[in-house]
């Protein structure tokens, strides 16, 4: 058996055979300045945009296509958000799930713009209380910004319920997708989502380096960056109007035609398939390794409301040691350390023992990768037992 | 700069316990840091790790990447761990008489 990739939360891979291909052909064909010029092959390069932006529209169930915006990835587009969201003396409230996405753009606003930051503690199960967000509102608070789903424990938060009560209070919620755009079902609308950022490299089946924002109609977005916009050159400012508003510069063609292909694969596949698939796996997984002594998994008592993101550590290892054995000896690929969310590492009290060992299932994994993991974790667990 | 006595010796080391002058190293010297890492008989499987790291470090001025070191030595590296509790770099490097490994091992 070749490498056994487990490392499906940092990013899809493989990607589906006709991501790999719609973006080699298309950018053959189509790779010039999309709808810029005026020529037909330009013209029909926009048109591959726009109608990305309409696919991803419709997937979201937003309602304005035109407020699709596309960004480098969810850090980028989440730098849009929240820095074109808050002014000093307001107040956000975030979560300690958070990846550093959210994190450190709230460090950065915290620190050198005045704006007050509050962070919500996950449950002993891994999920954040609605009530416990709407006890912290105050008449300043202007953004929650929640993770949809944890890139470590793999929870999938109640956005919705989060969002009910921010509706309520007239703040803003800011959803970061980034593991679960392409995993499970997001409805901005009956979610009172008002920006969702997503990236398209995870679970949307594109390449690295295009992601963006799904914006409401009701939520203005200030523009923190000015620049090219391909459309009326002689305005001395960045436009207001959306797209351009938020977008920046010659926009990623290569990306959004793998974005495009990766979300048709979604389509035909159907997002529930996928997520059946998944979780089937993780339950494979999680119920075997329940079983070997000196391993201990973090949130993962039941798998309700989860992805397929388990966090665990082997007793007298590292996280790090268990991660180069599991890939020197059994050829798996998994990440290991904080995984970018070191507040949820400190919550867990995992931080000083270098965090956890994750591994992240897709939509290629196997049963027989499953069973080659917990093969492995279960060697790797003995060994230390023997040794002990 | 730190020191340890090991079986009436002096060694100078850095603030992670690794020889700060890798020529000094002999296998007397290798057994002494040993005991650091909890290794009190150095069997001919340690051996096999620590020359091999050794000769690598002489030839390339670096330590081997990991995956390497269990090519050629046909050792597992659950079983480096077994051998050296501190794992390849930490441990077995240590013995070896290496500088820390900032990559690879």
């Amino acid at each position: 058996m070749s490498m056994i990739y487990l490392d499906n939360a940092a990013t899809s891979f493989p990607k589906p055979e006709e991501t790999y291909v719609f973006m080699d052909q298309f950018y053959r064909t189509h790779g010039v300045n999309p709808g810029r010029s005026g020529y037909d092959l330009c013209m029909e390069t926009g048109a591959l945009v726009d109608d990305t932006r309409k696919e991803l529209t419709a997937f979201f169930n937003g309602t304005n296509s035109e407020r699709l915006i596309f960004a480098y990835n969810s850090t980028d587009a989440l730098n849009l958000a929240l820095f074109g969201l808050l002014q000093p003396g307001d107040h956000a409230i975030t979560t300690t799930v958070e990846h550093n996405a959210v994190l450190r753009p709230f460090e950065h606003l915290a620190r050198y713009h005045g704006v007050e930051i509050e962070h919500v503690p996950f449950d002993v199960h891994g999920f954040v209380d609605p009530d416990e967000v709407a006890r912290r509102f105050r008449p300043n608070t202007k953004v929650v910004a929640v993770n949809h789903a944890s890139n470590v424990i793999g929870t999938v938060q109640p956005v919705g319920e989060i969002g009910r009560r921010c509706r309520e209070r007239g703040v803003l919620l800011v959803v970061d997708a980034s593991q679960t755009a392409g995993k499970i079902p997001i409805d901005v609308q009956a979610m009172n989502i008002d920006v969702l950022a997503f990236t398209g490299h995870k679970s949307l089946m594109g390449p690295t380096g295009i992601g963006g924002l799904c914006v409401q109609d009701h939520v203005d977005i200030r523009h923190t960056r000015a620049g090219g916009t391909g459309v009326r050159s002689a305005h001395r400012l960045h436009l207001d109007e959306y797209p351009w508003r938020l977008e920046y510069g010659t926009p990623n063609v290569m990306g959004i035609a793998g974005l495009h292909a990766g979300v048709e694969w979604i389509r035909k596949t159907g997002l529930a398939r996928i997520h059946e698939h998944e979780m089937r796996l993780m339950r494979r997984l999680v119920d075997a390794l329940r079983e070997i002594p000196g391993v201990s998994m973090y949130c993962q008592d039941g798998l309700e409301d989860h992805i397929a993101v388990l966090a665990f550590n082997v007793d007298g290892f590292d996280a790090g040691n268990t991660g180069t054995i599991l890939d020197v000896d059994h050829d798996i690929a998994c990440r290991t350390g904080l995984h970018c969310a070191p507040r949820v590492h400190e919550q867990l009290g995992i931080d000083k023992i270098h965090g956890a060992v994750r591994f992240g299932i897709g939509p290629f994994n196997t049963d027989e990768h499953i069973d080659a993991a917990i093969t492995a974790v279960g060697e790797i667990a003995g060994a230390h037992a023997h040794v002990a | 700069m730190p020191s340890i006595e090991l079986n009436g010796t002096v060694y100078s080391v850095d603030e992670n316990g690794f020889l700060e002058d890798p020529k000094l190293w002999d296998e007397r010297v290798a057994a002494d840091l040993a005991t650091t890492e909890g290794v009190t008989g150095l069997t001919e499987e340690h051996w096999r790790v620590v020359r091999y790291l050794r000769e690598y470090w002489l030839s390339h001025d670096i330590a081997p990447m990991v995956r390497k070191l269990c090519k050629e030595t046909d050792t597992k590296l659950a079983r480096i761990y077994e051998l050296f509790p501190s794992g390849p770099a930490q441990g077995a490097c240590k013995v070896a008489g290496l500088p820390k490994p900032t990559g690879c091992v």
